[in-house]
C-alpha cells in the first residue's frame, strides 16, 4: 500500500513538472519574445516553477535508491563532461545549419534552443540535488538551516540577475550573488562522508575529485563568455544562467575542497581502514562466539580474523590439549612451516612472563632456508584463561612488512576475545568427551551386570549369599557359579586389571572361559592352568586376571580352591578365621611352566557352620578420607562376630560398615563379596528330602 | 585419588625409579613414560624404589608386566626395592615374587645388578 501510494505522489510530482515544462515550451514557442517586465516576470516565474518542480519530483525518485557517494561524485561529473562537449560544440554545430544567428531567431531555432535549454536545465536540477546529497551524508548534526538559508540565496540570486534593468540596483543582485558564494564556501567545508571510504576509493576519490573541480571551473569561464550558448542560455532566462554560474562555482569549490579533505584523510586511511575492519571483525566474532561451539571451526575463524585485522600473511595457533602443545587451524600456512616455526617461537617464549603480544625476530631462526615462504617476523599473543597460559596465538608476516603498534594492539585485543571463544569450545568439546565417556561406561556397567549371576544355586546344606556393588568406573570384578553335578558345585571369583569398557570385555570372556572349563575339568588347579593358557591368546602384556577357583563337593563334604593371585579365602570356624591361600601367581601374568609350577591347590573338610567368604579388594582396599584402608582385620573380625547369622545378614553387616568406613570417600573399585554356609545337620536330616525329591537343584531366582 | 609423582637417579650402569604416592590406573601413564624414556636411553637395568609408594593397583602393577619383557630381551632387569607390607602384599598376593626380584633395600638391588654384570663380564 505504501509503495502504491508513494507511486501515485510520484505519477502526481511528474505530471505537474511535466505540465509545467509543456507550458513553459508553448510559452517560449508562441509568445513572441520582449523586454516588457510582464514577460519577463511569467518567463522567469515559469523557468523557476519548472526547476523547482523537477527538482521536487527528482527529490521522491532519488530517495528510495541507496546513496553511494562516489557513483553520485561519478555521474555528476559525467554530466559535467556533457555540459563541457554541449557548450564546446554548440557553436559550431548550430553554424552549420544557421546561417544567420543574429537578429529575430526562427520557429526551428527557438525550438532547438528550448530542447537544449531544457537538457541543460535536467543536468542542472540533478546536480543541485547531488549537491543536496553529498551535504547531508553521514552528518550527525542537523544541518537544514544552513543549507536551506543558501537555496534561498541561490533564489535570490538568479531571479535577481534577471531583472538587472536599472544599473543603480545591479549592487542588489550582486550582494545575493556574493553572500550565495561566501555559504556555498561555508556550507562545502563540511564534508564528513570520506572518512568512511575505504583506502582504495579515496584514491580514485582524489582523482575523479580534482578532475570534476577543473571540469566545474572550465565550465564557469566557458559559460560566461560571448558564445551561442550563452546567448541562448540568457535569452531563455537570465536567471537560469545566473544559477548555472552559482552551481558551477558551488562545484569548483567542493570538489575542490573534496580533493583537499580527501588528500589529508589518505596519510590515515590504512588506520582508519583497520579499525573499521577490526570493529567489524570482532562484531562478526563475538557473534560467532555464541554460535559456533566446535572447536575447529572456531580455531579456523580466529586465524581467519586475526590474519585480517593485522594485515599478516599467516596465522595458526599453538595449542595446550592435555599435555603438549600442538599447532592448528593454520592460515596461509603448511603446517609443517607452522611446526618448525612455533617450536622456534615455544623455545623463546616459554621461560618468559608472557604479558601481551610479543614479535620474535626469525632472523636467528636457524631453520629459516627451509621454510617454504620468507617469513621474517611473528607476533605471539599468549592465550590465557584465569592466568593459565591455553596457548598462543601466532601470526606471522613476510619479509615485506614487520609489525607495528597498531597490528600489536589489534592483535592483542582479539586474543582476549579469542581465548574465551575458544575455551568455550574446548569445554563444550570436553563435556561432549565425557558423555562419551558416560555412555561408554553405562555399556561396560551393562555387560558386567549380565555377566554376573542373576541367581544363586540352591544346594540342600549349602547357604549362599552374594553382594555386587559397581564403582563408578567399571572395576572388572566377576563371580560365578557352576552346577557340575548334583553333589559338585564350581565357583569362580576374579578381578581383572584396568577398568572401563576393555576391563568388562576381558570380564566376558573370562566368563566364557570358566563356563566352559568348569564343564570338562575337575580340579580348580587345572582349570586355573588351562584359563591362563587360553588368555595368552587375548590378554595384552599390561593387563591380568586375579582369580580363585574352588568346588564344593556335598557328598565328600569338601572344598578344594586353586588360588591364581586372587585374595585368599577366608574360612570362618569355631569363632576363628583362617586364610586359605594356596600359591599361585595372577592369570596373564607368565605363559611358561612357571605359572603352572607356582599353583597349589588347597582341600580341606567341612565342618558344620563353616563360613566359606569369598571378595575382592575392594573390601579391604575400602579408604576413608585419611587414605586408611578397611583392612584384612577389620573384615574377619566382622566376620567373626556374626558368624551364628545367616549369610545374607553376615553380608549385610560387612557392607554396612565397609560403606560407614568409607561413606566420605567415593567407591574407586568394585565390591563383590560371596558367603557359603555349610550345614551338615540340615544336609543328613534332609538326606530323605533329597532322596524324594526329583529335582536335587532348586533354582531360586534371585 | 591422590597425587603420584617419579623421579629418575642414575646410578653407574642402573637407573632407579623413585615412585611416590598413589599408582592407579589414572597414574600409572606417568610411570609409564619413564619406562620408555629408560628403554629409549638404552638402560635396562633398573630398579625400582618403593619407599614412598603409599599405594598401587591392578593397573600400577599391570606397567612392570608391560616392560617387563623388552627389558629382559635385552638382558636386563627390573627390580624392585623398599617396599612397605601393605604394598608387598599386593605384590605377594598376585605372585609377584615369584617373577620380580624384590629386596628389602635400593643398595641389594643394585649390587645383585653388579654382581650378576661381573659375572657376564668374566665370561
Amino acid at each position: 500500500m505504501k509503495m502504491i501510494t508513494a507511486n501515485l505522489t510520484n505519477n502526481l510530482k511528474f505530471r505537474l513538472f511535466m505540465g509545467i515544462a509543456v507550458i513553459l515550451f508553448f510559452f517560449k514557442i508562441f509568445v513572441p519574445a520582449g523586454d516588457s517586465p510582464g514577460y519577463n516576470i511569467i518567463n522567469e516565474i515559469l523557468v523557476a516553477l519548472t526547476v523547482i518542480s523537477l527538482i521536487v519530483y527528482l527529490i521522491e525518485l532519488m530517495g528510495y535508491k541507496k546513496i553511494n557517494p562516489i557513483s553520485m561524485v561519478m555521474n555528476v561529473g559525467i554530466l559535467n563532461a556533457i555540459i563541457f562537449f554541449m557548450i564546446s560544440f554548440s557553436g559550431s554545430i548550430l553554424n552549420l545549419f544557421f546561417d544567420n544567428l543574429q537578429g529575430q531567431p526562427g520557429l526551428v531555432f527557438r525550438i532547438i534552443s528550448f530542447f537544449y535549454v531544457f537538457l541543460i536545465l535536467s543536468f542542472l536540477a540533478y546536480i543541485f540535488l547531488t549537491f543536496r546529497e553529498l551535504f547531508f551524508l553521514k552528518q550527525n548534526r542537523n544541518l537544514n538551516t544552513y543549507f536551506n538559508t543558501m537555496v534561498v540565496f541561490f533564489i535570490l540570486a538568479s531571479l535577481s540577475s534577471a531583472f538587472d534593468t536599472l544599473p543603480d540596483l545591479s549592487f542588489i543582485k550582486n550582494t545575493f550573488f556574493i553572500i550565495s558564494i561566501l555559504l556555498i564556501a561555508i556550507n562545502s567545508v563540511r564534508i564528513s562522508w570520506i572518512a568512511f571510504l575505504q583506502k582504495k576509493e579515496k584514491i580514485s576519490l582524489l582523482i575523479i575529485s580534482i578532475v570534476i573541480a577543473v571540469l566545474f571551473i572550465v565550465n564557469l569561464v566557458n559559460s560566461s563568455g560571448e558564445n551561442i550558448h550563452y546567448k541562448m542560455l540568457a535569452s531563455f532566462s537570465p536567471s537560469l544562467a545566473r544559477f548555472l554560474n552559482i552551481l558551477m562555482i558551488y562545484g569548483a569549490i567542493y570538489f575542490s575542497v573534496l580533493f583537499f579533505t580527501t588528500l589529508f584523510h589518505l596519510p590515515t586511511a590504512e588506520a582508519y581502514d583497520r579499525k573499521a575492519q577490526e570493529v567489524s571483525s570482532l562484531q562478526y566474532f563475538s557473534k560467532l562466539i555464541t554460535e559456533v561451539l566446535d572447536f575447529n571451526d572456531l580455531a579456523e575463524t580466529v586465524t581467519d580474523i586475526a590474519t585480517r585485522v593485522c594485515n599478516a600473511d599467516a596465522s595458526w595457533i599453538l595449542w595446550s590439549g592435555q599435555k603438549e602443545f600442538t599447532t592448528i587451524a593454520h592460515k596461509n600456512i603448511g603446517y609443517i612451516d607452522a611446526r618448525e616455526l612455533s617450536n622456534f617461537i615455544y623455545k623463546n617464549v616459554k621461560n618468559k612472563p608472557s604479558n601481551g603480544t610479543e614479535v620474535l625476530s626469525l632472523e636467528k631462526f636457524e631453520k629459516i632456508s627451509s621454510l617454504s615462504e620468507n617469513y621474517l617476523s611473528v607476533a605471539v599473543s599468549p592465550l590465557k584463561i584465569h592466568n593459565e597460559l591455553k596457548g598462543y596465538l601466532i601470526v606471522a608476516k613476510k619479509n615485506s612488512s614487520i609489525f607495528n603498534d597498531e597490528d600489536i594492539n589489534a592483535i592483542n585485543t582479539f586474543s582476549d576475545y579469542a581465548t574465551v571463544a575458544i575455551d568455550n569450545a574446548a569445554l563444550v568439546e570436553e563435556s561432549i568427551e565425557k558423555e562419551r565417556l558416560e555412555k561408554e561406561l553405562d555399556v561396560a556397567r551393562e555387560v558386567q551386570r549380565k555377566i554376573l549371576p542373576s541367581r544363586h544355586p540352591e544346594y540342600i546344606g549349602l547357604e549362599i549369599s552374594s553382594v555386587f556393588i559397581p564403582a563408578f568406573e567399571v572395576g572388572g570384578d566377576y563371580y560365578d557359579f557352576f552346577e557340575i553335578s548334583e553333589s559338585k558345585l564350581g565357583f569362580v571369583i576374579a578381578d581383572v586389571s584396568g577398568k572401563g569398557i576393555s576391563a568388562a570385555f576381558i570380564m566376558a570372556e573370562v566368563k566364557g572361559i570358566f563356563e566352559s572349563l568348569s564343564q570338562t575339568i575337575t580340579k580348580p588347579k587345572d582349570i586355573l592352568i588351562s584359563a591362563n593358557k587360553i588368555l595368552k591368546r587375548t590378554l595384552d602384556r599390561s593387563s591380568f586376571v586375579s582369580a580363585a577357583y574352588g568346588i564344593i563337593d556335598r557328598e565328600k563334604e569338601t572344598l578344594t580352591i586353586s588360588r591364581a593371585g586372587h585374595c585368599p579365602v577366608i574360612l570362618i570356624r569355631n569363632g576363628q578365621a583362617e586364610t586359605l591361600r594356596p600359591s599361585g601367581i595372577g592369570l596373564g601374568l607368565n605363559f611358561t611352566e612357571h605359572f603352572d609350577n607356582s599353583l597349589d591347590e588347597t582341600k580341606i573338610n567341612l565342618d558344620d557352620e563353616d563360613l566359606i567368604v569369598l571378595y575382592t579388594d575392594g573390601i579391604t582396599e575400602a579408604k576413608n578420607t585419611d587414605l586408611e584402608d578397611f583392612g584384612l582385620d577389620n573384615f574377619e573380625k566382622i566376620l567373626i562376630e556374626n558368624a551364628k547369622a545367616s549369610p545374607d545378614e553376615i553380608a549385610n553387616k560387612v557392607i554396612r560398615e565397609v560403606t560407614v568406613f568409607s561413606q566420605s570417600h567415593s567407591q574407586y573399585d568394585d565390591i563383590t563379596l560371596v558367603i557359603f554356609k555349610w550345614k551338615s545337620k540340615i544336609k543328613s536330616d534332609g538326606e530323605k528330602e533329597w532322596q524324594s525329591s526329583a529335582l536335587p537343584l532348586k533354582i531360586k531366582e534371585m | 585419588m591422590a597425587e603420584f609423582s617419579t623421579s629418575i637417579k642414575d646410578k653407574g650402569n642402573v637407573s632407579i625409579i623413585y615412585l611416590n604416592g598413589y599408582l592407579d590406573a589414572h597414574t600409572a601413564p606417568q610411570l609409564e613414560t619413564n619406562f620408555s624414556e629408560l628403554i629409549d636411553r638404552d638402560k635396562y637395568n633398573i630398579v625400582v624404589n618403593f619407599t614412598d609408594l603409599h599405594y598401587i593397583s591392578s593397573a600400577g602393577l599391570g606397567v612392570f608386566m608391560a616392560y617387563i619383557e623388552k627389558i629382559r630381551e635385552n638382558e636386563g632387569d627390573i627390580k624392585l626395592s623398599s617396599m612397605s607390607d601393605k604394598v608387598y602384599n599386593i605384590f605377594d598376593l598376585l605372585g609377584f615374587p615369584l617373577l620380580y626380584e624384590i629386596f628389602k633395600s635400593e643398595d641389594e638391588a643394585i649390587s645383585k645388578f653388579k654382581e650378576t654384570g661381573n659375572v657376564e663380564n668374566k665370561k
